[in-house]
């Protein structure tokens, strides 16, 4: 019975085979941290802390994350080890309204800290650790070199946690924005290392396909 | 005859076999793959599976189509309605038995 619903946990773990969904986290996380990091030191008259240049910054990052897996699935991915269209619930509903409850919780939890004039380094180390559990539950399980991953980012959420407040303020106006922004910079950073080695190994144990009828 | 015996009994042969039992909990878990994603992830071989294949879909459980992609054909399968009750069914009296 359990090696039948571990093959059905196959196909899910199949989506990170060769580490794209590591590489688009890793770029999105970059590219967050970056914007905080321009919004933070550009002058005020900067086009960075424009409405405009957030919605084409946003925009330009929503089409790479959208298109660049699809390409590497298509081009490299479905002719060396196979096609896989996922569910509508999987690949659309369940994404959307677990995205939608963390960014409603994590929203929620800012304003009345904010409100409240709390150190907020603590709170951004924990978004970390959940971030690391996630990572746990959605790559390590079926890849267990990944569990060294875990470690590194949880280790390394804790650290941003214990660090000075105005240290971690000088990095951006407010201590909790460049808590977040280091949060940001570690994760982004170790999934680009992560999913890079994860499709390098897939390059190397997959074979180019043969031109032949499937 | 003993209850959970006869449950097993009554399991459904053309998924039991476990070379299709592989094939139909893959494409439970998806909409539609490809022959190149069964053959990677079973490691049967294009014989094998074929045959496996050709028995799912005629027990109704398979649907097979054939398509493109670019210049290279490809061969699309995807669990029929019938399939997804009769895996759901064999996992429930499977669970049952055990």
């Amino acid at each position: 019975m359990d090696q039948i619903e571990s093959l059905l946990n196959r196909p899910k773990a199949y989506y990170n085979i060769d580490g794209v969904g590591e590489l688009a986290g890793g770029f999105m996380c970059l590219g967050v941290a970056l914007l905080m990091w321009l919004q933070a030191h550009a002058p005020k008259e900067s086009v960075w802390h424009g409405m405009p240049a957030f919605v084409i910054y946003a925009g330009m990052m929503c089409l790479i994350l959208h298109y660049g897996p699809r390409a590497i699935k298509q081009h490299i991915t479905y002719p060396r080890t196979g096609f896989v269209q996922y569910r509508a619930s999987d690949a659309r509903w369940r994404p959307m309204i677990i995205g939608a409850v963390a960014g409603a919780a994590t929203t929620v939890g800012l304003a009345i800290g904010l409100r409240r004039h709390w150190n907020l380094t603590t709170p951004a180390s924990l978004i970390g650790l959940l971030f690391a559990a996630s990572y746990a539950y959605n790559f390590a399980r079926t890849v267990r070199w990944k569990w060294a991953v875990v470690w590194v980012l949880a280790l390394g959420s804790v650290a941003i946690g214990v660090l000075p407040e105005d240290l971690v303020g000088a990095l951006a106006n407010r201590s909790w924005q460049g808590a977040l922004m280091l949060t940001m910079i570690l994760f982004g950073t170790v999934l680009l290392v992560s999913g890079g080695i994860s499709f390098g190994l897939y390059l190397r144990h997959t074979q180019a396909p043969v031109r032949e009828a499937q | 005859m003993n209850r959970q015996i006869q449950t097993i009994a009554e399991l459904d042969r053309v998924i039991h076999e476990p070379g299709r039992l592989m094939v139909v909990a893959l494409l439970f878990a998806v909409d539609r793959s490809d022959f190149l994603y069964l053959q990677h992830e079973t490691g049967m071989n294009k014989g094998t599976l074929s045959s496996h294949l050709s028995r799912l879909e005629e027990a109704g459980y398979v649907e097979v189509s054939k398509t493109y992609r670019g210049k290279v054909p490809q061969t699309l399968l995807r669990l029929t309605a019938a399939g997804r009750k009769a895996f759901e069914q064999y996992r429930r009296k499977l669970k049952g038995a055990l």
